[in-house]
């Protein structure tokens, strides 16, 4: 912190020391970029966390919080906020530092409209082409249509006979300069026309509807024979603007819709909401409800896994011994477990604010004892049998290679992080509940290829056993809940809290204005991460290969359009 | 290697056992706190609304019904959850004060309509009155009203000879209810 002030004198504004792992700035929009840049080279903050825009309406002025961490060399977050004025809001593009702040500018950019100088590519990722200029996250948006005025969409009848509701542009908000010019996103045909430039080459469609794909996207492959020249991605189609329906409920009924951002982690998102929250009202919960969600976590971590690599391999037509029955038989068995825990089985709602909803089942550690050492087993089998596959090891093997280098820059974290050898793991960096009482080892591998991927998280789940059975000795007797003020109404500020999510680094960001209601909730989630960094990836890969490269990754696309 | 993977299938096949459910003829067993379809306890609801309020998807709604008791729940209002929008997720049974809705091993919602799914009080109570308590219930709660109305009135006229008799005391107002 003081190295900041004395290199840039004057620059810093405001700034706060949270713990000895956040640290909250804020800077002068002028000379943001430079301060990243120092922070970047000198300070060795070489990981992009992410970004928020907060609207303070209020204040009126718009805030961007940048979300700088390291890799390892140290654990500090840096939570880097700017203010603009509201009228006129832009803010220095950092992409020019970090390769992946494209997509979190993108989206803060058509979400509040503040502008991006320098962006290189400043048009809508979530959002479709209409509602630019609306800027929906702003806190005086009044919906789409507009519930105040009742403009409804018109009703067109197109030449082939079909119907189709739309919202007319503004087009004399755009002349006045109310609105921007709408940048479009370009259409196949378009895409087509710019592109391709010789006689091979081709532009192949991957999604929205794809087998391959986990949700709807889609994946343009421009090819030339066999091999991806380029490769175009657009998320966005299952955008539920759950940041927005947060900010209208109540703390307590946001946990509900933290599951529904991506069903195979719904555990580690509902604890990385409730644990900002819980930093907001400075409360910590009981151990043994801690071990409660360690022991939740690490199950919910073994079924994402068991799922993600048998559809995975599926995926690659492992039909011979047919893994992904195998790994849903297993998975069955854990999640059997966790509802007997929780009462529901994928979307789970279960971690409150300074506790847990209910405790273990009677005989559950009996329970569970069995069927961890049967997964062992199961997954020691897979490992073998994965392992002297050579079909499959030459499907996979030096296939869509990350340096850890790359794997780095891009921004990737996770399973996919530590196949390139970086050894990074929210557990680790940045300790939650009982983790540090508890022994486990990050699994790395040095590879960084498809195999590496799965390997790291069939260890994982290795791991993820070997933690539970410590949890399930060691678990104290004690209350599950911490006393609660009858309504949580936290004071103003805000909090960061991040978890190791079965997919890596998911963090919460909440804003509270000191009402019932979060002012403002942005979630940072692992896969967001991934996809932007898939089309890089997959350039110079055979088509073939698209599959093994995607699927590796273990995307889930719900989280990433939240 | 063929022979390595078959060996696995075979184990897998001779020691795992079975894995196809024979629903729905065989439910499943489910755990304990399983969370499924409301249960109602008519007879101990005291028609606060928390549930109502609480509900992040407003899938509650206060109705009246019949067979409940008077005595707690004066207004007779229950709620009706609307299972077209409800997301199972028990927050509804956290908040409610006197733990009358519990949620229950059923798991099996299907109708022709929405509104086929929406269920009344009548579908989710698992213990309510019959017509009979219920209108000796009524009786009792009449009977307690009525008791009420009278011991206010006697404290109004106490009051009202009180006030009288302190003039200098400023108006005192009547509190219906308050003490009864
Ligand atoms: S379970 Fe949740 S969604 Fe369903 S009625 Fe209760 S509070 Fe509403
Ligand atoms: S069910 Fe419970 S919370 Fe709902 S109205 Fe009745 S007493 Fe109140």
């Amino acid at each position: 912190m003081s190295a900041i002030q004395s290199a840039f004198p004057g620059a810093v504004l405001e700034s706060r020391v949270e713990s000895d792992r956040r640290l909250w700035i804020t800077v002068d929009p002028k000379r943001l970029v430079e301060i990243t840049q120092f922070l970047r080279d000198k300070k060795d903050f070489d990981h992009y966390s992410g970004a928020a825009g907060v609207d303070r309406i209020n204040e009126n002025l718009f805030e961007v919080v940048e979300i700088l961490t390291s890799h390892g060399a140290h654990q500090v977050v840096v939570l880097m906020k700017v203010k603009v004025p509201r009228d006129k809001p832009s803010v220095r593009s950092l992409t020019g530092l970090y390769w992946n702040a494209n997509w979190y500018e993108r989206e803060i950019w058509e979400m509040f409209g503040i502008n991006f100088e320098g962006h290189p590519e400043l048009y809508p990722l979530l959002l479709p082409d209409e509602l630019v200029g609306y800027w929906p996250w702003r806190k005086d948006f009044k919906g789409y249509p507009d519930t105040t005025t009742g403009e409804r969409a018109i009703e067109q009848v197109g030449p082939d006979g079909y119907t189709e509701f739309k919202i007319m542009p503004h087009t004399e908000l755009i002349k006045a300069g109310v609105l921007p010019e709408r940048p479009k996103y370009p259409t196949f045909r378009e895409r087509e026309e710019a592109e391709i430039k010789s006689d091979s080459e081709m532009i192949m469609h991957m999604g929205p509807q794809h087998a391959i794909v986990p949700g709807p996207f889609l994946l343009d492959l421009l090819i030339e024979g066999e091999r991806v020249k380029k490769a175009f991605l657009d998320v966005g189609y299952i955008h539920k603007g759950i940041e927005k329906i947060m900010e209208n409920r109540t703390y307590l009924q946001g946990i509900v819709y933290t599951d529904r951002m991506c069903y195979l982690a719904s555990i580690t998102n509902n604890e990385a909401y409730c644990g900002a929250v819980e930093r907001l009202l400075g409360i910590t919960p009981p151990e043994r409800a801690q071990y409660i969600r360690v022991i939740l976590a690490e199950l919910s971590r073994i079924q994402s896994h068991l799922l993600g690599t048998g559809e995975f391999l599926t995926l690659l037509g492992a039909a011979t011994y047919s893994p992904f029955q195998y790994m849903i038989i297993d998975r069955e068995d854990i999640v059997y477990l966790m509802e007997s825990i929780t009462g529901a089985r994928i979307t789970h709602t279960f971690v409150r604010f300074g506790g847990v909803r209910n405790d273990l089942p009677d005989g559950f550690a009996d329970k569970a004892r069995p069927i961890l050492k049967r997964m062992r087993e199961r997954t020691e089998e897979y490992m073998d049998l994965l392992h002297s596959d050579p079909i499959y090891t030459r499907r996979m093997r030096g296939i869509g290679v990350l340096s850890p280098g790359d794997a780095r820059r891009l921004g990737v974290s996770g399973p996919p992080l530590r196949a390139s050898d970086t050894p990074y793991d929210m557990r680790r960096e940045d300790p939650i509940l009982v983790y540090p009482d508890l022994d486990f080892k990050v699994v790395t591998r040095k590879a960084g290829d498809a195999e590496a991927r799965v390997e790291v998280r069939l260890e994982e789940i290795l791991e993820s056993i070997h933690i539970i059975e410590q949890c399930l000795d060691q678990i104290p007797d004690g209350p599950i809940q911490e006393k609660l003020p009858k309504k949580i109404k936290p004071e103003p500020g805000e909090a960061y809290y991040r978890v190791e999510d079965p997919r890596g680094e998911m963090g919460i960001y909440v804003v509270s204005d000191g009402s019932e209601k979060p002012y403002r909730v942005k979630v940072r989630g692992p896969v967001y991460a991934y996809m932007q960094a898939l089309p890089p990836l997959l350039e110079g890969a055979y088509v073939a290969d698209v599959v093994a490269i995607a699927g590796s990754m273990d995307a889930c696309t719900s989280e990433v359009d939240r | 290697m063929v022979l390595k993977s078959l060996k696995y299938t075979l184990k897998t096949a001779l020691t795992t056992t079975e894995v196809t459910r024979l629903y729905p003829e065989v439910m499943m067993e489910l755990p304990a706190n399983e969370r499924g379809i409301h249960e109602l306890d008519a007879t101990t609801c005291i028609g606060c609304g928390s549930c109502a309020r609480i509900c992040p998807n407003s899938c509650i709604e206060m109705v009246p019904y019949k067979y409940g008791n008077p005595l707690k729940n004066r207004k007779m209002q229950f709620p009706q959850i609307d299972y077209g929008r409800c997301t199972f997720c028990g927050l509804c049974v956290d908040e409610c004060p006197v733990s009358c809705l519990k949620m229950g091993k059923k798991t099996e919602i299907a109708g022709w309509e929405r509104k086929d799914i929406v269920y009344g009080p009548d579908r989710i109570a698992v213990k309510k009155f019959s017509e009979k308590e219920v209108a000796e219930l009524e009786a009792e709660a009449k009977r307690q009203a009525e008791e009420k109305k009278k011991a206010a009135a006697a404290a109004a006229k106490e009051k009202a000879a009180k006030a009288k008799g302190k003039e200098n005391k400023a108006k005192a107002k009547p509190d219906e209810g308050g003490e009864a």
